[in-house]
């Protein structure tokens, strides 16, 4: 009985992590400054498709793993510092617009410069095959990754926790008045919080490329569930996005061993149920209207 | 003894660790004027805001007209017969001063909700109706203008005609001399004495201003850090001891 | 007042006699050799206009942004045509029950997205759109899964008309049917309902503390919004003869938004303008170049960026400072952009310290 369970919760929970994962970037970006960033995915595929480039032209995987994703930010922090920076004095609904219509330009950017169809993206020999552990076999390379995901949460938590400025970043979502008041300079703030969002997205995109496949539309296809971990998580609550994501992933993995066809849908059920007994979501903050 | 109307029983809110309301009891009666006071950070916005229905309080109950409405939602309470105003003038502000009356009007006659325009007759009623809250707070002459043209005080006159517009009972102002010069302060008390007067209207009020709050109220509650320090009448109050230390010195009272 | 109101009604009916012989005199001729002004494109403009009216009537008159319009605009699509396939109705009831199962989406859907407001209430949107997506894609049984079903059209007609689809006279029933719309929209603008969805958007807690439940007016316009989707999206089903889960993907939903944006948000015709833009645009550049969403997407960016009015929305509002005096209220508004509340509080101090350097 294990046997079957076993490896499906596991690839359930490597998924639900990588929702997190990205719903972690988003929520860092929306809590800040209120944007949602509709353009989150198409970052994720910048990365992946640099990666591929990267490894193309001869470099290793390993290399692009961390080369690619601080490409991204380095893109990413051009848009932001150029297109979205102006909007900040604006609702935040001009960003949310700005960023769909960036996610339109950039799927025709991919298509034109890597091809419509998806190119082949694999992680090295070295993460293939599996890995015994007695009660089942782990597959490496999702091993890999939930242990790569793990370790960026983790010095994510510790930069926000434990350091001067991560310590800024979190008073400044609080209230960003005050921590301009006390010297910080919060164009500073915006940018950096921006770039991990990015970074983390980036490293995301690399990763998913290896195990999803690399294509134009990778990225869309998991923006829209890292929302849905966002919202069941909690809006404006990163704990809440970790929870919602192994939650998530721990749904589709049951789902799909009982019942497949509604392993989609299953995210979408659980956030209409989170949402009926606690509108603000498991770890949200209070809203007024709720 | 005249009738309670409303009443806070043990009222307490915290935010996270903070306790900002404590244990806090008061009995307002019908037709007086009450205010609450304190220094800055005393809770006493934040008791008025659950008086109002903007929060609910972790702690105690609300009752108004024998009635509990601790956990009814703020546009219940107004339908009560309760009304409120906002320390910086909660108004349309694209709309015109008419325009601005208008929508508390079509609430208050049950009319906000249809499609159809009203009948010529019931658009006098109306019309009728906006020109007597205007003539309360003498705003008659600038019924057309966009009401964001208006003064700072013009907008909390316009706001003060607005809570009325919903026939109310009790009437809640939040700091209503906020930010005004002296010559609007004036105004707007004398605005206060009549209405209160003229329409037996029971006024409750935060207010930093003292010399509003001894020259207008009936009776008074002190908050200071969330609890209640003294409550009684203007007299009592700036005769109280603690209330004076809390003030920061005698100097404030003994010169109003 | 009197005048701004007699300059609208008379530029509206301008507006719509150039609709009106628009085909006659365009059709025949190319646009710079590269289209025809057909049925289906003129057809599929107008539907797509009153698709970004329903976006803009909860914008502009709730201050809320809904990302997920083309889902009830699918349902309807979906809706026309399974009646079709199961029970063979004539257009008219396809089209009604089409918008029915519109309505129906957002009345359950509706008390999820009242909790919240702002880019939550739309983050919501996005994702409530998205269910009917997955539902639609799944059911391949029923809806006949990615690639989409399609079906029949029914003869449509009236007494002493008879409408054909290849012909302009569907254009001009559909013409007909945009009108009757705007109409509606006007008269729900108006009317007390209308007044107070607008005075919602303009201090929502003032609403509420003048004694009203503010999320029953915005239930009722969430439900008149997803009827308007609903019932473009059983139409142009009809038009196409096909429904596909596409069409109630959040990009859909996004190109409404775009739509509704590029035209002008708040004001009666800048859906219309936008979706010329949009749907006549596209057609244009895509004959040119294969990459046409580059060029949309750019042009979007830019709208955003330097003209939040839309194209419409910033002429109107030109005409309008030229006059001086009272600022009409049904309009837009001399100052910012009327659905503009404001940056969030944090951006609010990071745009303060912008100035200041």
């Amino acid at each position: 009985m294990l046997a079957n369970v076993a490896p499906s919760v596991f690839n359930g929970l490597v998924l639900g992590a990588f929702y997190a994962f990205v719903a972690i970037g988003l929520s860092l970006i929306m809590n800040l400054t209120g944007t949602i960033n509709l353009a989150h995915g198409s970052f994720l595929t910048l990365a992946g498709y640099l990666a591929f480039t990267l490894v193309s032209r001869g470099t290793s995987f390993w290399f692009a793993l961390v080369v690619a994703p601080l490409l991204t930010v380095v893109v990413g922090v051009a848009v932001e510092r150029l297109l979205i920076v102006p909007l900040y004095k604006r609702d935040p609904m001009f960003s949310l617009l700005l960023t769909f219509g960036l996610a339109l330009i950039a799927e025709e950017v991919y298509r034109l410069i890597w091809g419509p169809n998806g190119v082949p993206f694999s992680a090295p020999g070295i993460l293939g095959g599996g890995l015994n552990l007695g009660f089942m076999q782990f597959p490496t390379l999702r091993l890999f990754i939930a242990l790569v995901l793990a370790l960026a949460m983790a010095l994510l938590a510790i930069f926000l926790w434990r350091t001067r400025f991560g310590l800024r970043l979190r008073a400044a979502v609080q209230d960003t008045e005050m921590i301009a008041a006390m010297g910080t300079s919060t164009q500073m703030l915006y940018m950096v919080n921006f770039a991990i969002g990015i970074f983390l997205a980036g490293l995301a995109g690399v990763l998913a490329s290896g195990l999803l496949g690399l294509s134009p539309t990778m990225g869309n296809a998991l923006l829209m569930p890292a929302f849905v971990v966002a919202i069941i998580g909690g809006m404006g609550s990163l704990f809440g996005s970790i929870v919602g994501g192994l939650l998530v992933g721990l749904a589709i993995s049951v789902t799909t061993l009982y019942m497949p066809a509604a392993n989609e849908i299953i995210m979408y059920i659980l956030m209409a149920v989170v949402l009926l007994i606690r509108p603000r979501g498991l770890f949200g903050t209070e809203g007024l209207f709720g | 003894m005249a009738e309670v109307l409303l009443e806070a029983r043990n009222v307490s809110k915290h935010f996270g660790g903070v306790m900002a309301v404590n244990d806090v009891s008061m009995k307002v009666e019908k037709g007086s004027i009450y205010a609450v006071i304190g220094p800055n950070g005393a809770g006493k916005t934040t008791f008025f805001n659950t008086l109002s229905g903007f929060y609910i309080p972790d702690g105690g109950n609300v009752v108004y007209e024998g009635r509990d409405i601790t956990k009814l939602a703020n546009w219940q309470r107004i339908q009560l017969g309760m009304s409120r105003t906002f320390q910086t003038p909660s108004v349309f502000p694209e709309l015109t001063v008419y325009e601005n009356l208008l929508i508390g009007v079509q609430s208050q006659k049950k009319l906000a909700f249809r499609l159809r325009l009203p009948s010529a007759g019931r658009q006098r009623e109306i019309d009728a109706r906006i020109d007597e809250l205007l003539g309360f707070v003498n705003l008659q002459h600038l019924k057309g203008r966009p009401v964001a043209e208006l003064s700072h005080g013009g907008q909390r006159l316009c706001e003060i005609a607005m809570s009325l517009s919903v026939d109310p009972t009790l009437v809640l102002l939040d700091e209503p001399m906020a930010g005004l010069a002296e010559a609007e302060t004036e105004r707007i008390m004398e605005v206060i004495r009549d209405l209160h007067e003229r329409l037996n209207l029971t006024v409750l009020f935060v207010e930093h201003n003292m010399r509003v709050v001894l020259s207008l109220a009936h009776r008074i509650l002190v908050l200071d850090r969330g609890n209640t320090l003294a409550e009684g009448t203007p007299n009592e109050i700036s005769n109280n001891q603690a209330v004076r230390e809390a003030y920061l010195g005698q100097e404030v009272i003994s010169r109003v | 007042m009197k005048n701004r109101q007699t300059q609208g009604l008379i530029g509206s009916i301008l507006a719509l006699i150039l609709l009106a012989i628009l085909p006659v005199k365009l059709g025949s001729h190319s646009i710079l050799g590269l289209m025809h002004l057909d049925v289906s494109i003129l057809s599929e403009m107008l539907l797509f206009a009153i698709a970004a009216m329903s976006v803009n009537l909860l914008l502009g008159y709730t201050g809320q942004m809904s990302f997920g319009n083309a889902a009830y605009f699918g349902l309807g699509a979906y809706g026309a045509g399974l009646s079709i396939h199961y029970w063979d109705v004539k257009f008219i009831v396809a089209t009604l029950i089409g918008t029915g199962i519109a309505i129906l989406g957002a009345v359950v859907v509706g008390p999820f997205l009242l909790r919240r407001r702002g880019i939550y209430f739309s983050l919501l949107t996005l994702a409530f759109g998205q269910v009917f997506y997955f539902i639609a894609y799944r059911a391949n049984h029923i809806t006949g899964g990615e690639d989409g079903m399609s079906f029949s059209r029914p003869y449509l007609g009236f007494p002493g008309w008879h409408v054909d689809v290849r012909e302009m006279s569907f254009y001009y029933a559909m013409l007909i049917l945009f009108v009757a719309i705007l109409i509606a929209f006007w008269l729900i603008v108006r009317s007390p309902f209308g007044r107070t969805l607008q005075a919602i958007r303009q201090n929502e807690l003032r609403v509420r503390y003048l004694g009203l439940d503010t999320n029953r007016f915005i239930y009722v316009a969430l439900i008149v919004s997803a009827a308007m989707a609903g019932l473009a999206g059983a139409l142009y089903g009809l038009l196409i003869m096909f429904a596909a889960p596409l069409m109630l993907d959040w990009h859909q939903s996004g190109d409404f938004v775009m739509i509704m944006i590029l035209g002008g948000a708040g004001t009666i015709w800048g859906p219309l303008v936008g979706s010329f833009i949009y749907v006549i645009g596209k057609d244009i550049i895509s004959t040119i170049t294969e990459t046409w969403q580059i060029y949309i997407g750019a042009l979007f960016v830019i709208c955003v960026l330097a003209f939040p009015r839309g194209l419409f929305g910033t002429i109107l509002n030109a005409i309008v400072r030229r006059d001086v005096g009272a600022p009409v209220s049904e309009e837009a508004p001399i100052s910012e952009v009327p659905w503009d509340h404001g940056p969030t509080p944090n951006a609010a101090a990071m745009a303060t310290e912008q100035k200041e350097r």
